[in-house]
């Protein structure tokens, strides 16, 4: 079942919420000591809930269009006295006092959270190896990585624990896992969805988005989600579409696909570039036309743009781990020591390197020289990606340009690891909705995803595409075998 | 040829805006006296996750004392972060305005009419106050102590930071400045300005031109809290800065300490780098995007400003100048003055009274013209009495003095002062001209005579008889009942 | 000119990051390693593109000026690593007068 069916199943009573968070539950324990999906699982809060669902509808009352969906979130976001990691030893026992609001919509909506999902530390990386506590498999092949940042909220949803989860964005931390784990997963417009309570990377490019195994539940989550809310200041008050009205389509005549030609010599693993193809043709055959659009420094400019801007941001919203008010606080003699000690505890490797780069950046003399000429370019790219919408209503490009690859294969080149989020990365410069299908099945029995990408508000386009494919090439099947929860 | 040298005085100035809530969370801003951490939330206290959102009403606050000081607003301006580690600063950065601020250019007046001078303002940004140290040492300094305690009660009060340029030339110069921007924020009642409680800080800058007329190094000195010690401050520091120059040491370009107590500045020791506070918009805000429409509002709502209402009550009312300063340093009681010209009292008996009786019963009170017992009407027509010559200064003020201590009525206190006019009069009257013309005979003679063309030396008598009935005879029938006494 | 091992040390402290000596070549190698990749952006023709230029539907967006009184204060502080009846308490603090600006302008 997925969430649609059983939000349907629970308001008519057909099966209990209880039942459902106790065969998620199940599930769980089966298989969660392989994957490690899971960071803290929140079962008794959750059949609690669930409980509280079916008294509502016993009193003939709507527990909400998620009526009794078990959901998995990721771990940076705040939920009221639940530890609140974000993958680090600098959180490691924090409880937040309030809730990020996308977790306020899930359960207004009668969503059941049974757990926190692993990431990479603070959503930097892109394989879930940087989580302070252990490391996520890639549920298709324990020996590999699931994808990062999000990697344990794409994992829950391929093992079938869950048929949401939501993740979060800031150069492909969705998109990306969800390729290497087989599922969907959608960044939504920047703006589209709050902010508040997500712990902050990079305020610029975060956004909160879901992963799903059906295009009817990725347009059900983003009629939650996608909300204005005033305490986020880069919330958007354009009033949002019904997303499931964009299902539904017999073709997809009059839709104008784009491919860039930029992206053709640019090295991708062939079973990509046949998925590609493979995606390319059911869209023709839907009725979709295809033109060439170019995007000429987007990949060139990207990579480093963000490795530049990202940091940046990252430096000073991470500043406030500084030991005093919450989290992680050295022993310390005398308040620099406090700083220096308890950050230096707290932080990965790969956050410290992050930090470090940021700060450097911003520091005098080397502002203009990076972070402003950085700025520009994100510029430049947000406009030839306009430029490109004029002539498409859409974009069909690789999610990442390899298959998931080995635990530890990047960990000594940092930069290698960044390279996975080449096709990724400018989407979020650009503040634009990316949703990544799985595309079918490598010979070695890897998931390949491939990525839609759209314009300002596009949304409804990417999911009436996906679901085009979805209806030949079939839903994603969960990883261990069975259709479950 | 040799120039002395002469100050060259730059301020910074800290003010806290009393908005209901802060400057991006719905905490109260009224922390004076609160239980530490009371007025707190995941925004002011940097919680992970938490978002800004800005407070409509600090922008309107601040356009407003920019359209009064005369500044250009800019219509689209960003928020930076200023980034530093302190315990006081939650998010370890400050949210402020950095390369396109609120408003620049403007000026304020500083001296009298004939000697003022236009000091130019640089600009005026907006951003957020920190929280609060208190030090473990008993004497509260930091240096001495073992540890410290911090409250966030005040981080992300509203502040406006105004920045002059540096044409302030003596310290009563800047002294006038700050009285005058403190007057200005409370006339437009944006924030009380109050230096001790510190809801407005002031720091200056100070160096000496050299011989040849041109720049000297500059010094920051900070801590100074009332009016009193920046003027000190100032004059200890030009003093110390020519010491050092006579000496031939060269200035340190430094931030000093000013100690009041001991009456110095003292020079903070340790690293002088430049700060590097890595300034950048700050993601989580929008540009701040103002309308023509909404700036138009704002100046709409700028009352009369001080210097000019003062000018006002100079040449219109014909005010003394000094009167006319005292009654427009706060505005009720400029409001509460021009209420009883409205009333019809004479302007420069009401200013006179305002600026002695209802000072005075202020200030013994401690309280505020807000709620002072006499409204401008009542007091107006106890001044009339005395214009009319029904009631003498002295007793007026009696009658003054009861109606605001015990809360009477005019009859009542009057009753009370045993002052209703004309109560000697008739026989008891006769009896009481008579004595006094007794004592008088060589005047009385002078008249007889009529050696009194002007009626000067009647006038004189007549004053005599007031006096000697404590004011409670009507004026009129002493001087008819001196008439026919003279005259037979 | 790649980044020397004091550079990464004066950041650091700017950062108040501990870094140990092992720490110092790989970050060392990251950071010239990034910068390298930047240097592309050099050649990209940036002329008159004004970095803040981005569109931005919520600009102008604020609250309106009302107090409400947050209930978890509570929960905040009896997470404080070091509480002290109502405060957060921090070590001694030497003399670090490069960062007591505000603290000092009031
Ligand atoms: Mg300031
Ligand atoms: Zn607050």
């Amino acid at each position: 079942m997925n969430a649609a069916e059983m939000a349907k199943a629970v308001r008519e009573a057909k099966i209990s919420a209880v039942e459902i968070a106790e065969g998620a539950i199940g599930r769980i324990r089966l298989i969660d000591s392989d994957v490690r999906a899971l960071l803290t699982p929140l079962f008794e809060r959750a059949l609690e809930k669930a409980e509280e669902i079916d008294r509502k509808i016993e009193l003939k009352q709507d527990p909400g269009p998620l009526a009794g969906v078990p959901v998995i979130v990721k771990d940076n976001l705040c939920m009221r006295g639940q530890v609140t990691t974000c993958g680090s030893r600098m959180l490691e026992n924090w409880r937040p006092p309030y809730d990020a609001s996308v977790v306020r919509f899930l359960e207004e909506a009668g969503a059941v959270i049974l757990g926190k999902a692993n990431m990479d530390e603070f959503a930097m990386g892109s394989s879930t190896e940087n989580s302070a506590f252990f490391p996520t498999a890639n549920p298709w092949d324990l020996e590999r990585v699931p994808g990062g940042s999000s990697g344990g909220s794409a994992a829950a949803v391929a093992c079938g624990y869950v048929p949401l989860a939501l993740g979060s964005d800031t150069g492909g931390s969705i998109r990306q896992p969800a390729a290497f784990c087989g599922v969907y997963g959608l960044k939504p417009t920047y703006g589209l969805v709050s902010r508040f309570g997500l712990v902050a990377f990079a305020s610029s490019l975060d956004q909160v988005g879901p992963f799903a195994r059906s295009v009817e539940d990725l347009a059900l989550a983003m009629n939650v989600l996608s909300k204005p809310d005033p305490a986020d200041a880069t919330s958007s008050w354009t009033t949002r579409p019904d997303y499931a009205a964009f299902l539904g389509r017999e073709n997809l005549k009059g839709m104008k696909v784009g491919l860039v030609s930029e992206f053709e010599d640019y090295p991708v693993q062939s079973e990509i570039t046949e998925a590609l193809a493979r995606v390319e043709s059911i869209l023709r055959e839907a009725g979709a036309e295809f033109v060439p659009v170019s995007l000429p420094t987007t990949i060139e400019a990207g990579l480093p743009c963000y490795y530049i801007l990202a940091p940046a941001e990252a430096s000073s919203n991470l500043a406030r781990y500084d030991g005093v008010r919450y989290g992680l606080s050295a022993e310390a003699e005398s308040l620099m020591d406090l700083y220096m000690k308890t950050r230096g505890l707290g932080f990965g490797p790969e956050v410290k390197r992050r930090i470090l780069t940021g700060t450097y950046v911003l520091s005098s003399g080397y502002y203009d020289a990076y972070y402003l000429v950085a700025q520009k370019a994100r510029i430049r790219i947000s406009r030839e990606f306009r430029s490109a919408f004029e002539g498409a209503d859409m974009i069909l490009m690789p999610t990442t340009p390899t298959l998931p690859f080995r635990k530890g294969e990047h960990q000594d080149d940092p930069i290698q690891m960044y390279l996975s989020d080449v096709f990724t990365l400018p989407v979020n410069l650009a503040g634009l909705p990316g949703l990544s299908l799985n595309a079918g099945y490598s010979k070695s029995g890897l998931p390949v995803g491939v990525q839609f990408v759209g314009p300002k508000w596009g949304e409804g386009t990417l999911l009436a595409a996906a679901e085009a494919v979805e209806r030949v090439l079939g839903k994603p099947t969960c990883a261990f075998g069975g259709e479950k929860a | 040829m040799r120039k002395p040298r002469t100050p060259v005085i730059g301020l910074e100035i800290h003010v806290q805006m009393k908005t209901e809530s802060k400057l991006f969370c719905a905490c109260s801003t009224d922390y004076i006296g609160a239980v530490p951490n009371t007025n707190v939330c995941p925004v002011c206290l940097g919680l992970p996750g938490a978002l800004p959102v800005v407070n409509r009403k600090a922008v309107e606050y601040a356009v407003r004392t920019a359209l009064a000081l005369g500044a250009r607003i800019g219509l689209s301006t960003r928020f930076h972060r200023k980034n530093y580690f302190y315990p006081d600063l939650p998010k370890a950065y400050q949210i402020s305005q950095y390369d396109v601020p609120l408003a620049e250019g403007g000026r304020l007046p500083v001296g009298e009419e004939e000697k003022r001078k236009w000091i130019p303002i640089t600009r005026l940004h907006l951003e957020e106050d920190a929280g609060k140290l208190v030090h473990s040492a008993r004497d509260g300094r930091l240096g001495n102590s073992e540890y410290s305690l911090v409250d966030y009660n005040r981080g992300g009060v509203p502040l406006m930071e105004i920045v002059t340029e540096p044409e302030l030339s003596t310290p009563s110069e800047a002294r006038d400045f700050v009285s005058r921007l403190r007057q200005l924020v409370r006339f437009l009642g944006v924030s009380d300005g109050d230096m001790e409680k510190g809801s407005l800080r002031v720091d200056a800058n100070v160096s000496l031109t050299d011989p040849q007329g041109g720049l000297g190094t500059k010094v920051e000195i900070k801590n100074m809290n009332s009016l009193r010690s920046l003027e000190r401050a100032l004059e200890f520091e030009i003093a110390r800065q020519e010491e050092c120059l006579e000496r031939g040491e060269p200035i340190r370009q430094e931030t000093r300490h000013w100690d009041d107590g001991k009456g110095l500045t003292r020079g903070i020791r340790g690293k002088e780098e430049a700060h590097d506070y890595r300034y950048f918009p700050d993601p989580d805000l929008p540009p701040l995007v103002l309308s023509e429409a909404f700036v138009e509002e704002q100046r709409r709502l700028l009352p009369e400003l001080p210097w000019d209402l003062k000018e006002r009550f100079v040449l219109q009312l014909g005010l003394s100048s000094e009167d006319a300063s005292t009654l427009t340093e706060l505005p009720g009681i400029a409001r509460y003055f021009e209420g009883c010209v409205r009333e019809g009292a004479s302007p420069n008996r009401a200013a006179n009274w305002i600026r002695t009786e209802v000072m005075r019963f202020l200030n013994e009170k401690k309280t505020s013209i807000e709620n002072f017992p006499l409204s401008p009407e009542k007091l107006s027509r106890l001044l009339a009495r005395i214009d009319k010559g029904q009631l003498s200064t002295t007793l007026a003020k009696t009658v003054f003095e009861r109606m605001v201590t015990e809360n009477l009525d005019e009859d009542e206190a009057l009753e009370k002062a045993g002052a209703i006019a004309g109560k000697v009069s008739g026989d008891n009257l006769r009896e009481m001209v008579k004595k006094v013309l007794e004592k008088e005979g060589p005047t009385v003679e002078e008249i007889k005579s009529g050696r009194d063309s002007k009626g000067k030396k009647r006038s004189f008598l007549c004053g005599l008889v007031m006096r000697e009935s404590k004011g409670q005879a009507d004026p009129a029938e002493v001087a008819k009942v001196l008439e026919d006494i003279l005259d037979r | 000119m790649p980044i020397g091992k004091d550079e990464i040390l004066r950041i650091a402290n700017l950062a108040r990051l501990f870094v140990s000596e092992e720490e110092i070549g790989p970050l060392q190698r990251h950071l010239n390693g990034i910068l390298e990749h930047f240097e592309r952006l050099k050649e990209l023709d940036l002329e008159g593109i004004d970095p803040f230029a981005f569109e931005c539907d919520t600009a102008g967006s604020s609250r309106q000026d009302a107090v409400s009184v947050w209930p978890g204060r509570e929960d905040v502080l009896a997470q404080a690593p070091n509480r002290e009846g109502d405060f957060f308490r921090v070590p001694r603090i030497l003399d670090e007068s490069d960062e007591v600006h505000l603290d000092e302008c009031r």
